[in-house]
Formats: C-alpha cells, structure tokens, sequence
C-alpha cells in the first residue's frame, strides 16, 4: 500500500522544478561547508587534515548536516501545501484516498527523502574520509557512524514537524514562516526560560540532541553543562514525536473539510 | 428501481450560515439527475459531502445502499466545481496520478482523452490548457474507470457553445450506457436538456423533486380559441371541475388544469356543450419559468 503511494508521489515530485532545486540547494550547500570547513585557518595553522580525521568526522558532519534539516522541512511544506493550492488534495480523496493515505503518502516522502539525505551524508563522509584524511586512518572508518542513522531521525523529524506546519497552516508562505519560527525562535525561547531538567523533553530539544555538538566537552567548558536525554534516549523520544506528528496530521485532516 | 444514492436530512453549517438545511434526495439508478439552484443555494455543498470531502453537520447518506467507502468510492467519478491539477504536468502525466489512485490501468488513459478530445494537447502542460481544456480534462479524469455513477458539479463551466454541446452529447451518451449521472447546475436550460430527475435547491432547502416531466407537467397549460365567442369559452370553462385557472389572453383563453387531466377531456367537455372549439393548444411552461416560481415560492 504504502509503496504504490509513494510512487504516486514521485509522480508528482520527480518532474517538479521546485523539487530539484532545494535538493541541489542542500546537497551544494553540504558539500561545499565540508569542504571549506578544512581550510579554515584556526591560529595560523589549517584545520585540514584533521577535520577529517575518522571516527570524529561522523559527528562532525552529521552536525553539520543538521543544518540544512529546515531545508527539507521547507520542501515537505511546499509538498503538502501544494496539494492545497492546486486542490488536488481534494480531487484525491474524492477518487478513492482516505485521509488517512493521504497522510501516510507523505510521510512515505518524508521517509524515503531520510533515506536519500543519510545515504548522501554516509556517502560524502566515506569520500571525504578517504580523500583528505591520512590514509592510516581508514580502519577505524564505520566507528561512530551509527550517528548518520541518528541523523535519519533527526531529518525525519524535522520534516514530520514540517508536514504537520504544512497540514495545518495549508498556505505555503505562512506555513514556512512559522515552521521557521517555531523552530528557530519559539522553542528555543522556551528552553531558555525552563530548567533543562523539563526542556530536554521538548521536540525540538530532543532532535536536536541526535546530533551532538563536535567536542561537547569543550564547549561545556566554556557553557556550563546543561542536562539532555542520552542519545538513544532522544531517539526514542523522537520517534514518538514523530508518530504524534503524524497522529495530529490525520486528526486535523479528519476534522476540516477539504 | 433502486436508488444509486439515497440523502436524508443532510445538513451544513458554516458559522452562523446554514448552507444546507435537512435535506433529502434520492437518486434513481440510470437517471440523469439534475441538482438545479442558483449560486451558493447548496449545490456544491451538497455534492461535496457525498464525495466525502466536506463533513456535514447532521443527516446521513448512502451510496448503492452502503456508507461511503474505498470501494464504492471507485465506482463513482467526479468532478467538483474546478478542474484540480498539477499545472507543471501535462495533461496525461496528470491523468496518470488519477488512473493510479483509482487503481485504474494506464491503458484507459487514451480512451478518456479521446472521449473528451483532448488527446491532440495530452503532452502540453496543464497550466497552459484553456479553461475549456481544464474542464474536459477534469471530465476524462471523471470518466477514468468506467465508473457507475459521473457526479458533475457545472460540467459545463467555461466552455464555448460548441464545447457545451459536446459535454451535454458526452453525458447522454454515458447515460445511455446505463450510467447514473448526478449533474449540478445553475442553468435551466441545461437541466431541461439533459436531464430525466431534478431537485430544486435555495438556499440550502429542498423546493422540488421528481422527474422532470412530471415537475413540467403538472403546470401545463392550455390555450384554446374558436368554436364560440371568447367570454362564453371562458364562462364554460370557469364551470368545468378540473380546470383551476381561466383568463382571456390574447384572444384566446388561458387555462390550467388539475394535474392528471388530460386536454382530450377538456375537448369532448366542450364537445358536450355544443362547441366544437377551433383550437387547442398545449404548452409546457418552459422550465425556467417554473424555475422562477419554485424560487419565488415562500420567499419570506
């Protein structure tokens, strides 16, 4: 079921302009900070080789991946809200999708852009790995890189929370907008005023901590150290949140009328 | 013959507008049925929450005697108020998202753009499809499947004459098959050319419903002339049981009858009183006249 969805979905995506240039966008802008990221000078001496060095670049480079998630966020709203502008969300349901496919067929792109997104960050970390980092390096290659799976929660998170935004607001400017802001100003206005003890429980708190800072140590140092789930822990929570995500979707569907 | 689609005592609320208001119809299998009103009397509201896209406020409906479902979805094609297209695919590609949610082979594909004689335009894009293009192809999408039932909201919308005619020869010919078609409309016209059923709707309230020549019939009227002086055809006239309504008009006289009656029983009436009348006329009020009345009927 969920896989003839999904392929209706491509039809609809794989010819869309739209579609291609924020992935072009995302994966641009990754490769090109990973790659600039080694020529930065840091005290007259390059970060060069050993920005790459393996096992760290996994945390290095799915915290910078991490990024780029309102990206794909942005493309699931345009995504979902498009079925309402073109009101083909409308013409769906009445030749034959329930509202629960039509959910799930968009969480069938959230899944499968997860997949496509932590493919290409695997692939960009064994390649730049093995490229830049001294050759001696490579047998500790896959340490630490269960992180990029983490990171697959991580996207897929932001792009559940992004599809509820899109659901619920169904205006595609509007719906950016407050996706932008809920994430980036919000919730962190939220976490400043609560004890980390409550905040850590937040969404945006949890998925956010899939992709730790590199040299968290360090930065505590200096930041104090603030209490956060385990990773594991986040991840767990995250996929609740993500089933909530889609929960909430159906039941606004549910509720309005098309 | 049973009913394709049964509606009882639906209604909807927007805010403090009702836009439908206890309504039920029942839609005969193989009619043409015409749901006629003027704008924002309900009609698309109407059609939109027996294809399970708008939730009523209260009443109940079924198709083929069963609640709205998967599968009686699929036997059921389409088309409410606009045409609902991706504008950067073509025509066909578009098609082929509807065929696939259908669970209908890509091979009818071509049959419905022939049907509708789009398939010179299936490669172009649908955003540069005029208004008369998006239509039919929102009729082929409708027409996908060979569906049982074609609900039509303004299937003729946008469309220049020669297009009118065409989707109105479209739906006789579907309707000829033995589909049921459930046709909405703001024109008279249209419901008196295609249609055998119709329900008048205003505001959101149910004004009549039947077949269309029995809502035709029972307003019939007759005009007769000759045989004897005009007073004395409308004093003969005033004292036969069966006629209701009698005028000079025109030099004729002007008359209604009960409905069931038959003009040949107001001719040999005549007969038997001695006149042999020079001419009867009888002339079905043209359906937007009555149409005007049904409407004007309980204004307040």
């Amino acid at each position: 079921m969920t896989s003839s969805l999904l392929s209706i979905e491509l039809r609809k995506l794989l010819p869309y302009r739209t579609f291609w240039v924020i992935l072009a966008v995302y994966v641009a802008l990754l490769v090109l900070i990973l790659y600039f990221s080694s020529h930065v000078t840091i005290n007259g001496q390059k970060a060069g080789e050993s920005f790459y060095q393996f096992p760290d670049l996994w945390v290095k480079l799915t915290y910078i991946a991490s990024y780029f998630n309102l990206l794909l966020g942005i493309l699931v709203i345009i995504a979902v809200t498009d079925e309402y502008a073109f009101r083909t969300i409308r013409q769906q349901v009445i030749d034959g999708y329930t509202r629960a496919n039509v959910v799930q067929a968009k969480y069938s792109v959230v899944l499968l852009l997860g997949v496509v997104c932590a493919l290409l960050v695997f692939l960009l970390g064994i390649i730049f790995g093995n490229i830049f980092s001294p050759a001696s390096n490579t047998a500790n290659m896959f340490t630490d890189s269960h992180y990029v799976f983490f990171y697959f929660i991580q996207a897929v998170g932001y792009m559940t929370l992004a599809m509820l935004f899109g659901f619920l607001i169904k205006k595609s400017g509007l719906a950016i907008i407050a996706f932008l802001i809920y994430a980036k100003i919000v919730e962190p206005i939220i976490h400043y005023q609560l004890p980390d003890s409550v905040d850590k429980y937040f969404p945006m708190k949890a998925l956010s901590t899939l992709t730790p800072i590199p040299n968290k140590e360090l930065f505590e140092m200096v930041t104090g150290a603030s209490e956060s789930l385990g990773i594991w822990g986040a991840a767990a929570q995250s996929v609740i949140y993500i089933m909530l995500f889609c929960l909430l979707s159906y039941i606004l569907l549910r509720s309005r009328d098309l | 013959m049973a009913n394709v689609l049964d509606i009882q005592g639906l209604s909807k609320r927007y805010g403090r507008v009702q836009a439908l208001d206890q309504l039920s119809i029942g839609v005969p299998q193989g009619s043409i049925y015409g749901l006629l009103g003027p704008n924002g009397s309900g009609k698309t509201t109407t059609l939109g929450i027996v294809l399970d896209v708008i939730n009523p406020s209260g009443g109940t409906f079924q198709w083929f005697g069963q609640t709205m479902s998967k599968s009686t979805k699929r036997r059921i094609g389409a088309l409410l108020e606009t045409p609902n297209f991706y504008p950067y695919l073509s025509g066909e590609q578009n098609l082929r998202i509807s065929a696939d949610i259908k669970k209908v082979d890509h091979a009818h594909i071509q049959r419905v753009l022939d049907m509708v004689g789009l398939s010179h335009r299936k490669q172009n894009k649908f955003k540069g499809y005029s208004l008369g293009m998006k239509q039919r192809l929102a009729i082929a999408s409708a027409l996908l499947g060979d569906p049982e039932v074609l609900v039509l909201d303004e299937p003729t919308n946008g469309l220049d004459p020669e297009g009118i005619a065409e989707v109105r020869q479209l739906i006789l010919d579907v309707a000829a098959q033995g589909k049921t078609i459930l046709l909405a409309s703001h024109l008279l016209d249209e419901v008196e050319k295609v249609c055998t059923h119709m329900a008048v709707l205003r505001n959101g309230k149910l004004k009549a419903e039947g077949p269309v020549s029995s809502i035709m019939s029972t307003n019939d009227q007759v005009f007769i002339s000759g045989g004897a002086p005009l007073e004395q055809l409308l004093v003969l006239a005033q004292q036969l049981p069966f006629v209701t309504e009698a005028r000079v008009q025109q030099n004729q006289v002007q008359l209604v009858l009960q409905s069931g009656t038959d003009s040949s029983e107001l001719n040999s009436a005549f007969f038997a009183q001695g006149v042999a009348l020079g001419q009867l006329t009888v002339k079905k009020k043209s359906l937007e006249s009555q149409f005007m009345e049904i409407i004007k009927a309980e204004t307040v």
